[in-house]
């Protein structure tokens, strides 16, 4: 599903953010990314998802260098992948449902057949009966909760979620675990970056560890 | 709108899909989600994209409602730019008719010897009928030129005192081009005709009310380029405001694959919107100013014996203005949201 091959990536001429990454993540896997803040784990998800080109080397997704994308093309792309953000991203001048429906607002699915994908999506996620809600009366858990529905409401094939229980207490954390691994466990492929050790090395899923840009650790790999 | 893809670029051609699909980029093998994957029909498509269109341009609607004191400045801004140039055009629009009249009443005044008798002067009205640049004539007999010379003056009795009629026979010529060149020359031609006294051509009057409509052109032109950039501005510059204020949520939809042209949609139609309300405006500005100044218009025309109504917008020119006070609108917004998005990057 995603391939990095000998991938680096500078910052203004200087600074190395990334250097030398080489792995394979196949399709229907969940990884963990990990490391310490500033170890490159966002910079390494903005190119999965073409914030950013690499560099040096490719970033293949699906077969395809996604550095040869027209921009034009770019959209389309993007809306293959789901990802939850730290901060939630989410409107504040708008209901939860619409939040939700963002995506699918974009994509020009079909009013009637909207709703009925984000209601399921609310539901998975345990926060139907707030639909009505402004993202700003929800608690912090809650709200990455519709941030977790707005990424999948449209079925993507890859998940990513930066920090995703950053702010979260542990029983909350798990809980946001949990759903993802539901996600992953119906074919989606899930890579989550998180420095939480205690939380991931619980899960037992593949973990990728990165310090200085590097890729230091592959543990657990099928 | 970029142009799609080179060919180089279609080696990710699985990636790749047309504009406004929802085509996955991402293989998906799970059975149960290949419907999904498919992508929408054409006109499910079209669909989409009317809906868009429709929900975008109500939203900016109520997006002006809602806040109606800025967004009537804002219009009222537009609306005086546009006034100047409409109400020019309008002065010009009558001055045109004028114009017309005065093309009308362009004649040359051919004056006979004193010699000359009647015979003379139809065998000369003949020679100067078979000018190729004469349009018609009009063979003004001396007594006829005494009649209307007496009328014009109100001088019936020092005129009366004359023995003998001092005025000439005359022939009136309606030239085919009032062009003053060419009115000059058929004058000179004219005047070699033997038993011609003189030719008379006042052109000075009409060439100088000519220069002036002329004059008044021009400025309408280069105020409307003007006035129409004043409005580009500040549609421009509020879009610019309202995007720098919906700046977040802009990152937003980009993150989660929204289309430039998705993105500027809702400020287009913020700019038509505003271009529109400008337009109205002005319509009833010009109302306004028409009935302000209709009274002493009137009052003054009668003064000189004449009847002269100021202009007024008809429904053609009433739609020429909306039309072109949208469309400003419009560009302003896909001026300002073009010039922008390339600034906002997701973060």
């Amino acid at each position: 599903m995603i391939a990095f091959e000998h991938v680096g990536k500078r910052y203004g001429g200087r600074f190395e953010a990334l250097a030398h990454l080489n792995f394979r993540i196949a399709r229907g896997e969940m990884v963990f990314l990990t490391g310490h803040s500033g170890a490159g784990k966002s910079s390494l998800l903005r190119l999965i998802m073409r914030l950013e080109k690499p560099s040096r080397g490719r970033v293949v997704v699906a077969g395809h260098d996604i550095a040869q994308l027209h921009a034009s093309q770019v959209p389309f792309y993007r809306r293959q992948i789901g990802v939850v953000f730290q901060d939630h991203q989410l409107l504040f001048d708008r209901t939860v449902f619409h939040n939700v429906a963002l995506p699918l607002e974009i994509q020009g699915v079909e009013p009637r057949e909207a709703a009925r994908r984000v209601r399921a999506a609310l539901d998975k996620v345990g926060l139907l009966h707030r639909e009505k809600a402004l993202p700003i009366e929800l608690s912090g858990g809650e709200q990455q909760r519709v941030g977790i529905a707005r990424a999948v409401v449209n079925k993507p094939a890859l998940l990513l979620a930066d920090e995703p229980t950053g702010n979260l207490d542990p029983q909350l954390s798990a809980d946001i675990m949990a759903l993802f691994e539901d996600f992953n466990r119906i074919g989606t492929t899930v890579m989550i970056a998180s420095h939480d050790l205690a939380l991931i090395a619980r899960l037992r899923h593949r973990i990728l560890r990165l310090s200085d840009g590097r890729l230091v650790a592959d543990e657990g790999a099928v | 709108m970029r142009p799609s893809a080179t060919p180089k670029r279609q080696k990710g051609a699985a990636l790749k899909a047309p504009r406004g699909s929802a085509k996955p980029a991402v293989e998906n093998k799970a059975p149960r989600r290949g419907a999904r994957s498919q992508q929408p029909r054409f006109s499910s498509r079209l669909r989409a994209w009317g809906r868009h269109h429709r929900s975008m341009a109500w939203d900016s609607f109520l997006r002006l409602v809602r806040y109606p004191v800025g967004n009537l400045l804002t219009m009222l801004a537009i609306a005086i730019a546009l006034v100047l140039p409409a109400a020019l055009w309008l002065t010009l629009d009558s001055a045109r008719l004028l114009d017309a009249e005065l093309e009308e009443s362009a004649t040359l005044t051919v004056y006979l010897e004193l010699t000359a008798d009647d015979a003379q002067a139809l065998r000369i009205e003949e020679a100067v009928n078979a000018e190729q640049s004469v349009l018609e004539t009009q063979l003004i007999s001396a007594e006829q030129g005494m009649a209307e010379f007496q009328q014009a003056l109100g001088l019936d009795d020092a005129l009366a005192g004359l023995e003998d009629n001092p005025l000439p026979i005359s022939i009136v010529v309606r030239p085919e081009s009032v062009d003053p060149v060419a009115m000059q020359q058929l004058a000179t031609t004219l005047e070699a005709l033997s038993g011609v006294d003189e030719v008379r051509v006042d052109l000075a009057w009409v060439e100088r009310l000519r220069n002036l409509a002329d004059l008044g052109r021009r400025v309408a032109l280069a105020l409307g380029a003007l006035f129409g950039l004043g409005v580009l501005l500040v549609v421009g510059n509020t879009i610019r405001l309202s995007v720098e204020s919906r700046r977040r949520e802009i990152e937003v939809v980009m993150l989660i694959g929204a289309t430039h042209a998705f993105v500027r949609r809702p400020f287009l139609y913020s700019g038509a919107w505003y271009g529109l309300g400008g337009g109205l405006l002005a319509l009833c500005l010009l109302g306004l100013g028409n009935h302000w100044l209709s009274m002493p218009v009137a009052a003054l025309a009668a003064s000189y014996g004449a009847s002269f109504s100021l202009p007024q917008l008809d429904a053609t020119g009433s739609t020429i203005l909306l039309s072109c006070s949208t469309l400003l609108g419009w560009l302003g917004a896909w001026l300002a949201v073009t010039r922008h998005l390339s600034s906002i990057r997701p973060r």
